[in-house]
């Protein structure tokens, strides 16, 4: 799976790097002739990388169902996505610093006439607005100005489509990127990609993608959590254990969150006829949802994500570390494994602050007794302190040998992932799924 | 990563306010019109000299002899042929889709001037 994954993210760079090879193969020797020659030619190039890197940026955000695989499931791709975002941003501010530094080369005033050409000249203004909506929807995304809450930074990020429109309208018009006629064809097939993305992400998965369900129960395994059960309106998706679906609710009377879609790891297992997500009240949408009626409407799209190598069996040890309401993927495994009749050796080292916090506990311990060979282990934070190498190692004896996964908290995730590999955890051996915004 | 992007995006703000300010405060320089040839040519001079190792323009008025700057313009030379010999004004007005020369290649023209086209009669 990690060779897969590295697979995936080397083609898509090499494919991002493909007008670079077009651009340098344009190349002349009168390109180098001076320092304004060369700060031109680093300027173009960065126009050139910033549009590619920008547009594969937009291909990779259609969140197609299944897509995610080969790079490790939906978390590993955004990271690439964004990776691709920031490359894209960073080529794109430098693009016209070295374009008007180039210019002052040939005459005194000539860098601002560069920045700030008459209103006339289209191409480059809308290179200016791209630029600026990239500013706008890229803040959020890079904490410019602190950290931002889930809704504001989606709806900033829908600025993205126009952003890769005007950009796109910037390089057409200018047509001398690369030499003649491949400018058309490199970027009419970047462009497609990137459409394709936003018209399957704005369009199609909204009437294809999105399946009707209906809540037909509600359960409070705590105070600020709630897990629905719902009932699909038209065929069930199919899922493995431990996916994610993007959850839209339908319910107007709901405080926040209306017609907003969030991820939400499911809890059920594929094997129940409904489907089941637990939700806990982070964000406001998430503690809108929890006074959410039986008989709501909502959408559920997906499944996305690659938690588990095999969910649907134990063929070697495990380790699964959790806290919080990063229990979901495990209780959904759990429930699966019972479904299944399913066993094998697993130690399951289950964090919280104390007992009152358990979420599921009772539930938990009934499957543990279910599943041949499972181990629950609690670690309670007010008791035991922070979760420690040595307590790893005292539960799990052989936990080198053992395939790790981990859903929790950012900082237990590091703590984690920080002890595991100084008690020897090969990094491919360590699997986490992460939920915070990149 | 978080924190160098936005080093970048404040450095980015920091050159756009430099390059404003300096224009800004940059008094305008002299008329530079007198330092060039005050030599006159008319349509018929420069149509003598319309093909790629003898190419002379015209544009806005003034005469260009561009011989020796073919080589080193972006395009291939054959888009520059068919404009020796003729105002090319329109090219020059005119690259790309609705977009002008930029300001770089206008201040370029200056070297290369000769003289300027004789007043009509």
């Amino acid at each position: 799976m990690a060779i897969r994954a590295r697979v995936a993210r080397l083609l898509v760079w090499s494919l991002a790097l493909l007008p670079l090879v077009f651009f340098l193969t344009g190349l002349r020797s009168t390109d180098f002739t001076s320092l304004a020659a060369i700060l031109n030619l680093l300027g173009r190039l960065s126009g050139v990388l910033g549009l590619a890197f920008l547009l594969l940026s937009a291909a990779l955000s259609a969140r197609v169902p299944g897509f995610d695989l080969p790079f490790g499931g939906l978390t590993r791709l955004w990271n690439t996505h964004h990776l691709l975002g920031a490359s894209a941003l960073l080529m794109l501010l430098a693009h016209p610093i070295l374009l008007a530094f180039a210019a002052q080369g040939h005459g005194a005033g000539l860098a601002f006439e560069t920045l700030f050409p008459p209103l006339s000249e289209r191409s480059l203004w809308a290179g200016w607005l791209a630029l600026l909506l990239m500013m706008v929807f890229l803040a959020p995304s890079f904490s410019f100005f602190g950290s931002p809450d889930y809704e504001r930074w989606k709806r900033t990020h829908d600025l993205a489509p126009f952003a890769v429109i005007l950009g796109l309208t910037h390089t057409v018009l200018l047509s001398r990127t690369m030499p003649v006629n491949l400018d058309l064809l490199v970027w009419g097939f970047f462009a497609l990609l990137a459409v394709g993305a936003v018209l399957w992400r704005f369009v199609f998965s909204r009437r294809i993608g999105r399946l009707p369900y209906s809540v037909v129960q509600i359960d409070r395994p705590a105070n600020n959590v709630v897990e629905l059960t719902m009932e699909p309106k038209r065929r069930a998706l199919h899922y493995r254990a431990g996916n994610f679906v993007y959850l839209t609710a339908l319910d107007p009377e709901l405080e926040a969150g209306f017609g907003e879609e969030h991820p939400y790891t499911l809890s059920s297992s594929p094997r129940e006829p409904h489907l089941r997500v637990a939700i806990k009240a982070l964000g406001n949408a998430s503690r809108a949802i929890q006074s959410l009626a039986i008989g709501s409407k909502v959408t559920v799209e997906g499944p996305y994500g690659r938690f588990f190598k095999n969910p649907d069996e134990v063929p070697g040890p495990e380790l699964w570390i959790s806290g919080g309401i990063g229990i979901t993927p495990f209780l959904a495994r759990m429930r699966h494994l019972v479904q299944l009749d399913q066993g094998g050796d697993i130690r399951f080292v289950y964090c919280v602050q104390d007992e009152a916090r358990a979420l599921y506990l009772d539930e938990l311990q009934n499957l543990a007794d279910a599943i041949p060979g499972f181990c629950l282990i609690p670690h309670f934070f007010y008791r035991q302190g922070p979760l420690s190498a040595e307590f790893l190692r005292e539960h799990c004896g052989d936990i080198e040998k053992r395939e790790v996964y981990i859903c929790g908290p950012m900082p237990l995730n590091r703590l984690a992932q920080s002890h595991l590999r100084s008690l020897g955890v090969s990094r491919a051996n360590i699997h986490s799924e992460e939920f915070e915004l990149l | 990563m978080k924190k160098f992007i936005f080093a970048v995006f404040v450095a980015f703000w920091a050159s756009i306010g430099t390059i404003a300010v300096m224009e800004a405060i940059t008094p305008p320089g002299p008329d530079s019109e007198s330092t060039f040839p005050a030599t006159t040519f008319t349509m018929d001079d420069v149509a003598e000299h319309d093909h790629l190792n003898d190419c002379w323009m015209v544009i806005e008025d003034k005469v260009y002899d561009f011989t020796a700057y073919i080589g080193q313009h972006p395009t291939p030379a054959s888009v520059l042929a068919p404009w020796c010999g003729r105002d090319a004004t329109e090219g020059m007005r005119t690259k790309g889709i609705g977009r002008e020369h930029s300001p770089a290649a206008w201040a370029l023209l200056d070297n290369y001037r000769l003289g300027s086209l004789e007043a009509n009669p």
